[in-house]
């Protein structure tokens, strides 16, 4: 406990005034902020016999919720009961900020070796008593000295409060932090099993890359797609402007002398056009619904459908 | 205090469950993005290959034509092919219109990537062709 060495020593008893604390300070708490026991327990360690104070308190202590402690001394245990919510409020009324606080201790087991009584409030002394620091009125003891807290050596016997202790029980607590616990380990699973999936996708679609023998980018695919798709548009229109223009039924005297594909374009020279007997052919033509312009030279008709 | 504060401990927890998932969402999101990326490039790489197929498979463009041109229908026109890298080149200076009809109803019910195409009336039943089919 060096660490604790350098701070002050302030004995919490509800009967005492206190000025204003700065920095961290030591507890030790009056015997009046809890109650102790000397006994034999069947037990070998200190843990073991906390087990069992509970039922060893059972009688003793007011309705409540209750901590215990326990330390072995010799032969024997020394064995505490307290109340978090009551050191809580002591400390609360007595206006120590609980987080200006850096251990709390017990009289019993910190205050050692003294002969006489000592005077801690107006009212009240502690004394030794077969081994147990006891609480009595002043009245009752004619010499008393005073509390030395400068000069006590503290031990490791500190306790730590359950500040919340008395709001959710430490059981609510468990479960709240256990459905927290399993609630990430669920999303955790989660998001391993969604990463695995991930990668299988991406593993997939490399496959998709090699057994299609695609280019190295989507980029250069789309291009190619691209290209095949005009292609194929194209091939489309050429064999649907044929089938329009083949499919029509032509005047004795009208026929096919060039048809031409090229550069985007299809030229049909229509010959035999005279006295107007064109107009049938173009509302045949446009019956198909051919886009196409028509020019003229002589007896020939020549129209071009761009595609 | 030496003992940690339960509320400390429960925000601990909680930011380390909004942590999760916060990464949880995002791998999510990757995972989707990934899906449809897979399902994108499935359907680029199935139409690429049907379109490639058609139009870019010289070796199977070379054998149906092969089999068209030998037909005997087709004999009497005596149509010269030459063959480039990406191209085969048809040429008839005179066929008949029966041949022509062949030919043409071959051609233009397949997929050939008919590039350029003239035909030209010789006579009442005769005409001459030029082709170029690509790959």
């Amino acid at each position: 406990m060096k660490f604790n060495k350098k701070l002050p020593t302030l004995f919490l008893d509800p009967h005492l005034e206190y000025e204003t604390i700065e920095g961290k300070v030591n507890i030790i708490l009056s015997p009046s902020l809890y109650w102790v026991k000397r006994m034999l327990l069947p037990v070998k360690y200190a843990r073991e016999a906390k087990k069992l104070l509970p039922s060893i308190f059972e009688d003793n202590l007011p309705e409540g919720k209750y901590n215990y402690y326990a330390y072995k001394q010799e032969d024997e245990y020394i064995v505490f009961a307290y109340s978090d919510k009551l050191i809580i409020d002591t400390l609360a009324m007595k206006g120590i900020s609980i987080s200006s606080v850096a251990n709390i201790y017990f009289a019993q087991s910190e205050i050692k070796g003294i002969e006489s009584a000592l005077t801690i409030n107006e009212n009240q002394s502690i004394y030794i008593k077969d081994g147990i620091l006891v609480l009595v009125p002043c009245c009752w003891i004619e010499e008393s000295g005073d509390l030395d807290l400068a000069s006590i050596q503290l031990s490791k016997h500190s306790i730590a409060l359950e500040k919340f202790g008395h709001i959710v029980e430490r059981k609510s607590l468990y479960k709240i932090a256990a459905i927290l616990m399993m609630m990430i380990f669920v999303v955790a699973i989660e998001y391993f099993i969604t990463a695995q999936k991930t990668a299988t996708v991406l593993a997939n679609k490399d496959d998709v890359f090699a057994v299609y023998n695609l280019k190295s980018t989507t980029f250069q695919n789309k291009a190619l797609l691209k290209k095949y798709t005009t292609v194929h548009k194209k091939q489309e229109k050429i064999r649907d402007t044929f089938s329009k223009i083949l499919s029509i039924k032509l005047q004795n005297n009208i026929k096919i002398s060039l048809i031409n594909l090229k550069n985007k374009k299809i030229i049909v020279n229509f010959t035999g056009i005279k006295n107007g007997n064109e107009n049938q052919l173009i509302k045949s033509l446009q019956a198909k619904k051919l886009v196409f312009s028509k020019s003229f030279n002589k007896d020939i008709m020549k129209i071009e459908v761009n595609l | 205090m030496n003992r940690i504060n339960p509320l400390y401990a429960g925000i601990a927890l909680v930011v380390l469950l909004i942590f999760v998932l916060f990464n949880l969402s995002n791998v999510t999101n990757e995972y989707h993005e990934a899906k449809e990326s897979y399902k994108e490039t499935l359907q680029l790489a199935n139409e690429l290959n049907g379109l490639n197929k058609i139009y870019a498979n010289s070796s199977q463009t070379k054998k149906s034509l092969k089999k068209i041109l030998n037909h005997s229908s087709l004999r009497e026109a005596n149509i010269k092919q030459k063959t480039t890298k990406s191209s085969i080149k048809l040429n008839s200076e005179s066929m008949n219109l029966s041949a022509l009809n062949f030919l043409m109803g071959k051609l233009l019910n397949s997929t050939y990537q008919i590039h350029s195409l003239k035909i030209k009336q010789l006579s009442e039943i005769r005409v001459s062709l030029e082709m170029e089919i690509k790959w």
